[in-house]
């Protein structure tokens, strides 16, 4: 059942500042969310703290607002207890790589069935324009007393080191091409990553519309790249590549799928492999009583399950 | 003649097998049908420092505390013998190694430049050397028995016998030990077998030469001294027992409670409960798999608890374990909780801090820390169980509570109780039931729900998956969007915190606060979480004596039994009433004086780690009663 975009907003007020390139994000979220049909009831936004944070309040699925820098681990947590939704999670650049690094990393670890959209503004725009761990070193933003005096940290390098198996970038305001790398990100079946450059026109006259406008290329135009991993012997190889590219910035900046294996197994997969039947019958969905409110664990299975803690006295001497 | 109940020390170097001797021991005197009762102490250290456990047990009672002086000490190295020297009773057992015997206390490094001064300055006051040999010289003219024994010799048998390579050979001084222990007590071969079969199962090529070489030393110890100390035979009423420690018993009442996930760091001496889950991550009763538990060790306590949330948001039974510093950094996952309505379980172990204080010895002084932590207002509900029977049910009904009243639940524990090992009848899930409060999991129109409605404290929760709705750590409406309206504000908070209003109407407040001992007392113990213990049998002590005592146990923190507590005070009088904490502050007195305006003046605490004993409290209390106002408890290596 396919519905039009507009059936998945909300009709509340959006809070960003006009021009913002999170209204691309949001347009760009919901035409993927729409094209894929996905069940509202089914899908689950998760993000993080910041003006970015505020996303699935305006995505008629439904949302979790979290905690600065835990969108990852919350999303784990629902995703783990019932595999069988969607679960996007949207955070700011110093939300993800800032505040929450270490839950970004554990991610690419695991390889959780995720997709993970990251609002790269290069700044901390609802605490107004600091620094964030995007933003190059010596760079001065309007809102900087001085110019930054710690270095970037490489978001794509970072999430293929991590071991995402999906890794792309795009631009916010490229609704068409964001839409589509959302989409391939969420049929993907592990940890997928999107770099979104967006620009912040309140905080950031460094990285604007015009420079990303000027400066952005596409991979797919590149005759000969191809991110896809189709046999394990060409990891290594692709990884590498892929870092590479990632490293052009500044005047060229390319965008578009950068690493894709989809041979490595999911943690679903993982969990499947030991606790069985984990996806047909996932902790959410698992019944934990009988008759209507007794514990499905009753004496005699009780017993039966820790018997090695249970050691019966022997029999009194006859004396006794 | 024989013994009502025997007291012991076992100690040695960590990773020496001491919780080898502790399981067999426990599950031979279990077979034979004695209550048994074992406190395990221990240095933050994998292999090396000494360490050791007391054991209490009893042939007409489950022992509820330990105490002082004992009848055996068996030390595996020359270090326990100086440690422990004082606490053996005049004419109990020293069991040690002939092979150290020329050992200074200044040669054991592992020991500790404190305690070696002081061991040497106690001993040279008594005039005596401190090498073992004249401190064994020394405690036989005290009336103390030794029983030397050549350790390597013994287990150098095994070589011939069994053909065990030279390098394993020390694998077996544990069972010297048991078989020494086993000769004084009179345990015979069946139970020595009985209690090395649990301890080996699966490894049951280890059970022989195990059994063989504790049965040879049993029988050296029966023709030098007979079996002097040999028990009752035990007047307890089970034939059976499951021996657990703290952390096993939270875990399985987890199971029955029908945890679904469990999300954990690990840190002690909480992580054992995780991995005794992790053992039942498929639930399979006759071939059949029931269920099964996704247990998740996180990067960190933060998401820990957040994965926890995430998990119960989406319908599943959740909770997370920890101690001090990982509950630290819980906390502001445990306010997102608050806001949102989040039923889920912290099992909060608190060991000695601040900081990493003694890491792997006990205390009480979280307890502000449990009730308190936490931006902005929000109800939660904490319970402190105070021994083995009430943590296993306790972790049960947190469950229940955290879905009936929608909230997190923090089951506080502690070190004491975590690692002490105990026999206990099995439990019954007979009364038990599931209560999952107002979750549902059909909703009319999914668009239309509101996960936050605002016709009473607790609204129908529908898991996610069951219809559209929203979630925010800030303020927020009825379908859980951002508000900052001032009117919808008071509503939505006044509905969050009347939950705890609803909470202290509903769970009686029998259940919050236990009486024990006399019921019209001249003089009330008041304490909570693994005082339980050592209070009432303190309590029986004096009620002996011809005091009436009479002990309150606090049990539930929040929401506080504000009512009973306060009739108790009046009927009693501030001035007869005696606060009992492992703290330094005794916060439970101020927790009582917070919701009831009567402050408890009088106090004993204990802040050093170690356990409070019963022989200490019992001396405590007197003093009490001649006049002082505040004991500091310190018995305990
Ligand atoms: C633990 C914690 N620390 C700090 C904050 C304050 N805070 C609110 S928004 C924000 C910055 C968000 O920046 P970013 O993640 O880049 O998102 P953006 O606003 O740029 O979308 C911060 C630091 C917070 N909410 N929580
Ligand atoms: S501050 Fe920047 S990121 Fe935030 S809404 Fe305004 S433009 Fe967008």
């Amino acid at each position: 059942m396919a519905h039009k975009p507009e059936y998945y907003r909300t009709d509340l007020w959006v809070d960003w500042c006009p021009g913002c390139g999170n209204y691309g994000i949001l347009t760009a979220l919901t035409q993927a969310i729409a094209e894929l049909g996905l069940d509202p009831v089914k899908t689950v936004v998760v993000s993080g703290i910041g003006c970015s944070g505020k996303t699935p309040h305006y995505i008629r699925v439904s949302g979790v607002h979290t905690l600065h820098g835990r969108a990852i681990p919350f999303a784990t947590g629902i995703k783990l207890a019932n595999p069988s939704l969607t679960v996007i999670v949207e955070g700011g650049d110093g939300d993800l790589l800032g505040i929450g690094a270490g839950h970004f990393v554990a991610l690419g670890r695991r390889n959780i069935d995720l997709t993970v959209i990251m609002h790269n503004n290069q700044v901390y725009g609802l605490t107004k324009g600091q620094a964030s761990p995007t933003l190059p070193r010596d760079m001065r933003t309007k809102s900087l007393l001085k110019p930054n005096i710690q270095d970037m940290l490489n978001p794509l390098v970072l999430a293929i080191a991590s071991g995402y198996t999906f890794v792309a970038r795009a631009f916010a305001l490229d609704v068409k091409h964001l839409k589509e790398i959302i989409k391939q990100a969420i049929m993907h079946k592990g940890a997928s990553f999107i770099d979104v450059l967006q620009p912040c026109v309140t905080y950031n006259d460094v990285y604007t519309v015009q420079f990303y406008r000027k400066a952005i290329y596409r991979l797919d135009d590149e005759s000969n790249w191809d991110p896809i991993v189709r046999d394990p012997s060409e990891e290594y190889e692709k990884k590498m590549k892929a870092i590479a590219k990632a490293q052009e910035w500044g005047a060229s900046i390319p965008v578009g799928v950068f690493y894709h294996n989809p041979l490595v197994p999911s943690f679903e997969e993982r969990l499947q492999g030991r606790l069985r039947y984990y996806i047909e019958n996932p902790p959410a969905r698992q019944s934990i009583t009988v008759n209507g409110g007794a514990p499905l664990i009753d004496d005699r299975r009780m017993r039966k399950l820790f018997s090695k803690k249970i050691v019966p006295v022997r029999s009194r001497r006859p004396s006794d | 003649m024989s013994l009502r109940e025997l007291k012991m020390v076992i100690g040695g170097p960590q990773g020496a097998g001491l919780e080898t001797i502790l399981q067999v021991l426990t599950t031979a005197l279990a077979h034979n049908g004695y209550g048994v009762l074992s406190g395990r102490e221990y240095h933050s250290n994998i292999i090396g420092r000494h360490s050791y456990v007391l054991i209490r047990v009893s042939s007409y009672e489950i022992p509820r505390s330990l105490t002082y002086p004992v009848e055996v000490l068996a030390a595996i190295d020359p270090e326990t013998v100086f440690t422990h020297y004082n606490d053996l009773a005049a004419g109990g057992f020293l069991i040690y190694d002939i092979g150290g015997e020329d050992i200074h206390v200044g040669k054991i490094v592992s020991m500790g430049r404190h305690l070696r001064e002081r061991i040497e300055e106690e001993l040279s006051r008594e005039g005596v050397e401190p090498i073992i040999k004249e401190l064994v010289n020394y405690l036989e003219s005290k009336g103390v028995k030794t029983l030397g024994l050549n350790y390597r010799e013994i287990v150098s048998e095994l070589r011939e016998k069994y053909g065990v390579p030279p390098a394993k050979l020390v694998r077996y001084t544990s069972s010297i030990v048991v078989g020494a222990i086993a000769g004084l007590i009179g345990l015979d071969a069946e139970s020595i077998h009985v209690g090395f079969s649990y301890k080996f199962a699966g490894k049951e090529k280890l059970v022989e030469p195990n059994v063989y070489i504790a049965m040879r030393v049993a029988e050296i110890v029966r023709k030098l001294y007979g079996a002097p100390l040999a028990l009752e035979e035990s007047r307890l009423p089970y034939t059976e027992y499951m021996i657990v420690s703290g952390n096993d018993v939270v875990a399985m009442g987890k199971i029955v409670g029908g945890v679904r996930f469990q999300s954990y760091y690990p840190i002690t001496p909480a992580q054992d409960e995780s991995f005794f889950l992790e053992n039942y991550e498929r639930l399979v009763v006759d071939g059949e798999q029931l269920a099964s538990i996704v247990v998740l060790q996180t990067e960190d306590e933060i998401a820990a608890i957040t994965t926890a949330i995430g998990a119960s948001l989406a319908g599943a039974r959740a909770a997370t374990a920890t101690s001090g510093p990982g509950f630290d950094l819980m906390v502001e996952g445990l306010s997102w909780a608050g806001i949102n309505e989040v039923p889920v379980v912290i099992t909060y172990y608190q060991r000695g801090g601040p900081s990493t204080g003694l890491p792997t010895r006990g205390g009480q002084s979280d307890l502000f820390a449990a009730v308190f932590s936490g931006h902005g207002e929000f109800p939660r509900i904490v319970v402190a169980s105070g021994d083995h029977l009430e943590a296993f049910h306790d972790a049960v009904e947190a469950f229940n509570l955290a879905e009936r009243y929608q909230l997190p639940v923090i089951h506080l524990l502690d070190k004491f109780l975590a690692n002490s090992v105990v026999t206990i009848p099995v439990p019954s899930t007979h009364d038990m039931t599931i209560d999952r409060g107002k979750m549902i999991s059909h909703v009319e129109n999914p668009f239309e729900y509101k996960r936050f409605s605002l016709d009473g404290p607790v609204s129908r929760r529908a898991p996610l998956g069951h219809a559209v709705m929203w979630y925010t750590g800030n303020e927020h409406d009825e379908y859980g969007h951002i508000t900052e309206d001032p009117v919808l504000r008071i509503e939505m908070y006044t509905k969050r915190m009347k939950k705890i209003e609803l909470a202290d109407r509903e769970i009686p407040e029998e259940q919050r606060a236990q009486l024990y001992g006399s019921d019209d007392p001249e003089i009330l113990l008041v304490g909570w979480g693994s005082v339980k213990g050592v209070a009432i049998d303190v309590v029986e002590m004096l009620e002996k004596k011809g005091i009436r005592v009479g002990y309150l146990h606090i049990h539930y923190m929040s929401p506080f039994p504000r009512r009973r507590v306060s009739e108790l005070i009046d009927k009693i009088g501030l001035e007869n009433i005696i606060a009992v904490e492992h703290s330094y502050e005794a916060q439970i007195s101020k927790l009582i004086a917070m919701h009831t305006g009567k402050m408890i003046r009088k106090e004993i605490v204990k802040f050093t780690g170690r356990p409070i004993y019963m022989h200490e409290l019992a001396t405590a209390v007197s003093r009490i009663l001649d006049g002082r106002d505040k004991v500091v408890l310190n018995y305990g290596a």
